[in-house]
């Protein structure tokens, strides 16, 4: 099933798979072909030559190949989009329209290419006009004087552009060769596995045709007002019903404390990572310290004190500080030969009960460290033993930060159509206020079956735990 | 797919004549038959209003919303809207502007040799129209006064393209413009390159800051808004300043029946240079009908009112119960 046949796949295999959408050229030599692409995923285009800056933005690359065998990107160097050259023994002074006498005629040299020296690559201008066959003179645009018998490139400086999944090739591609778009390893990892999800924008046209019209209990309804209904419900399907797919890998630096993600509502876990590659979670310093909001300097008498511009002034957290220096292990009642311990029952050496500890603090016997958000700079603060550990940030964002997010797993699309539908019932003049109960009703089962679904609860797992309990489990 | 001008013309002047109660001239007939055919498509909108808060069964031919919808049908266009210079403010196609509801007579020479394609001249005044002007009208063409079948021919620009080789040499290919004007905005589609087409929400000047300010409304390229002001749309969020289409009703060119004088100084038909009524074939009968009941006023004849009034009052009962 390689081609998409009228179902919900459009990609071909070797769209999803290897990234990439192949084409035949024209049957004559020309430039400016256009090649549309239809990948699922929106092109983005900065530039054609690896030598500019927003090159390294672009999400593809273009290929060309005679035999679709052999491919070769197509950069201004390429040799379908550049020729070579070399003036006579004659200075070409700046000017335009100038006449840039060659050696050698060379049919290959075109309108719009730019002049450059083979060497250096120093730029002289551009070609105003293809060269005539037999011709030697190509009228230019001379920006920069060319020196007598110099080796001149013409490249096409942008050798193709894309706008709108149009795919522009200036460059004079050969007769009836080959063209490929290659997505990059980026954007291909974000395209795999999509199947998996439907565009926010699907969900609000499906929406729009299948629930709004005369006849139904919504015969009209703003689009804006279903896109509001649908961002929210996604909102809020991504903080208790979506799985939480956002995480990042970070190592915490001898500050102790890494910024909040930019996309970040609230945290999953925290959890460092040992030498095998295993989770060990960090648990929160709730009760343990606080980072303040505000350290005001006081005077003398206590009272806070203002700075020219009438504003408190600010101090360093003497807490923070303390509890950047302070030793975890004091804290979560692993062995210290120490007096000072907080919040453990220890009795210590010298009253003749080595290793000995009574009534142990669940909550704060652990040794994986603790972290603290610091709410006024944005921050997650780590407990000094985690320092230069490797750690890992499981979030969950609103699902609206970027555009990729806009999308919901087809398991909890039922739930926000039944989300949409409601929040609008609910909100509309004149509608029976039992038609709204059987709509929040609904909403609430989708959702709950949603939950369910996305919970991942698989036979075999549950199963497999339960096989040192003494259970049997038939299935 | 029209009402025959003739056909009206000639009925109305029966039943106007029996009986000896008067008559109406061409002149008349062609003011008073625009402005029936007015009234007639005014009442579609609200109507369609009406039946839309109806149940309809699920039949064929006895469905009103899609009979009605048949009849609007005829109206329906689709054009592109035009950036004022390159900005986000965009004008409608066909917007009327006062003399474009000329009625247009362009005639090509008369043809020379069998081809299938032949460009549209003057109208022997020195009258030519543009490409766009073509593209955006109701074309007529006539060989040697005969009405030529829509299905024979297309149009582009200003070229006439039969589908094929058109009967012998030496006729004359007559062509009848008429400007199309707007009448009522529909949708607004936005497109550009191979991405996906987005429907543009109008919004009023009230809404727009609330949205322009929302960040879950804001509108974007795939969620495009626009206002309707001044026959103008302006388009956010700005930096579109392309792609957009727009579909909109179009007036119902008026009918005109035209004549040549015959030895007798009669008027005699002559349907090249005359106008179909553009109404649906099942609105002759209350065409005719409405047509009277102004004749009635132009001939002051209280009973050819009150027939018509009465006769059209049942129609609308009958459509409407």
């Amino acid at each position: 099933m390689p081609i998409p046949n009228g179902g919900l796949i459009t990609e071909t295999n070797r769209q999803y798979y290897a990234g990439a959408q192949q084409f035949n050229t024209a049957a004559t030599a020309s430039v400016g072909q256009t090649f549309t692409s239809t990948f699922d995923t929106n092109l983005a285009f900065s530039g054609s030559d690896p030598a500019s800056v927003g090159y390294n933005q672009n999400n593809f690359k273009i290929f060309t190949s005679p035999d679709a065998n052999t491919w070769t990107e197509l950069v201004p160097t390429s040799v379908i989009s550049s020729t070579t050259g070399k003036n006579t023994a004659a200075i070409v002074n700046v000017g335009n329209p100038v006449a840039l006498p060659l050696t050698v005629t060379n049919p290959d040299v075109l309108k719009d290419m730019t002049v450059v020296n083979a060497s250096t690559g120093a730029v002289y201008g551009t070609v105003l006009v293809d060269l005539p066959i037999g011709n030697t003179n190509v009228s230019c645009n001379i920006t920069t004087q060319i020196p007598a018998s110099t080796d001149l490139r013409f490249q096409f400086a942008s050798p193709w552009t894309e706008a709108n999944n149009i795919v522009t090739v200036n460059a004079k591609l050969p007769a009836s060769t080959y063209l490929k778009i290659q997505m990059n390893d980026d954007a291909l990892g974000d395209m795999h596995g999509s199947y998996e999800y439907t565009r926010l924008d699907d969900i609000i046209n499906n929406f729009l045709i299948a629930y709004v019209g005369p006849g139904k209990l919504i015969p009209s309804v703003k689009r804006t007002d279903v896109i509001f209904h649908a961002k929210r419900g996604l909102q809020e399907f991504s903080y208790d019903t979506l799985k939480s797919v956002k995480s990042q890998e970070l190592t915490i630096p001898e500050n102790l404390s890494l910024i909040i993600p930019q996309d970040y509502v609230n945290y999953v876990r925290l959890s460092f990572v040992d030498n095998m590659g295993v989770q060990h979670t960090i648990f929160p310093a709730n009760e343990l310290t606080l980072r303040p909001y505000a350290t005001p300097a006081q005077d003398n008498d206590g009272v806070p004190t203002q700075d020219s511009a009438n504003s408190n002034l600010e101090t360093t957290s003497q807490i923070t500080k303390k509890w950047d220096n302070n030793n975890p292990r004091k804290i979560s009642g692993a062995y210290l030969n120490d007096y000072s311990i907080a919040d453990v029952y220890w009795t210590s050496y010298y009253d003749g009960a080595l290793g000995q500890r009574y009534g142990l603090n669940p909550e704060t016997s652990q040794r994986n460290g603790w972290f603290i958000i610091d709410d006024r700079k944005g921050l997650f603060a780590f407990s000094s033993n985690l320092k230069e550990k490797l750690i890992i940030l499981e979030y969950i964002s609103d699902g609206n930060a970027y555009d990729l997010d806009a999308r919901i797993p087809k398991m909890a699309e039922e739930a926000l159509y039944a989300h949409i539908l409601y929040s609008i019932l609910s909100t509309s003049v004149g509608v029976q206020e039992y038609i709204v109960q059987r709509f929040k009703r609904e909403r609430s089962a989708k959702l709950r079956n949603a939950k369910i679904r996305l919970s991942n609860l698989k036979l075999d797992q549950i199963v497999q735990v339960m096989r040192n309990k003494s259970k049997w489990i038939k299935y | 797919m029209a009402i025959n001008v003739n056909t009206v013309y000639q009925t109305v002047l029966l039943i106007l004549n029996k009986e000896q109660r008067g008559y109406m001239t061409p002149v008349e007939f062609n003011k008073i038959g625009a402005q029936a055919q007015s009234e007639i498509f005014g009442t579609y909108f609200e109507s369609l209003n009406q039946q839309l808060r109806v149940p309809q069964p699920n039949a064929d031919y006895a469905d009103r919303v899609v009979n009605l919808d048949e009849k609007i049908s005829i109206f329906k266009e689709i054009g592109n809207a035009t950036s004022i210079s390159s900005s986000n403010v965009f004008t409608l196609p066909q917007q009327f502007s006062g003399t474009s509801s000329v009625l247009n007579m362009v005639t090509a020479p008369t043809q020379t040799a069998a081809q299938t394609q032949y460009v549209m001249g003057n109208n022997g005044s020195g009258v030519t129209i543009s490409a766009d002007q073509a593209n955006n009208g109701v074309i007529q063409v006539f060989q040697n006064g005969i009405l030529v079948a829509d299905s024979l021919y297309s149009v582009s620009g200003k070229n006439i393209n039969y589908y094929s080789n058109p009967t012998t040499v030496g006729q004359t290919i007559l062509v009848n413009y008429y400007p199309k004007e707007f009448y009522r905005l529909g949708q607004v589609l936005y497109q550009v390159g191979a991405l996906s087409t987005e429907e543009l929400q109008r919004v009023d000047r009230g809404e727009l800051y609330h949205l322009l300010s929302s960040n879950l409304t804001k509108p974007t390229t795939t969620n495009p808004i626009y206002t309707y002001e001044n026959n103008q749309i302006t388009v956010y969020p700005t930096s579109i300043n392309g792609g957009v289409s727009v579909s909109y009703i179009r007036k119902p060119i008026p009918p005109v029946w035209n004549f040549n004088t015959g030895g007798s100084n009669q008027y005699l038909y002559e349907a090249s240079k005359s106008f179909d009524f553009e109404l649906h074939p099942s609105e002759q009968v209350e065409l005719i009908t409405r047509i009277l009941l102004y004749a009635g006023v132009v001939v002051k004849n209280p009973e050819v009112i009150q027939v018509a009034a009465s006769q059209i009052q049942q129609e609308n009962i009958n459509q409407k119960s």
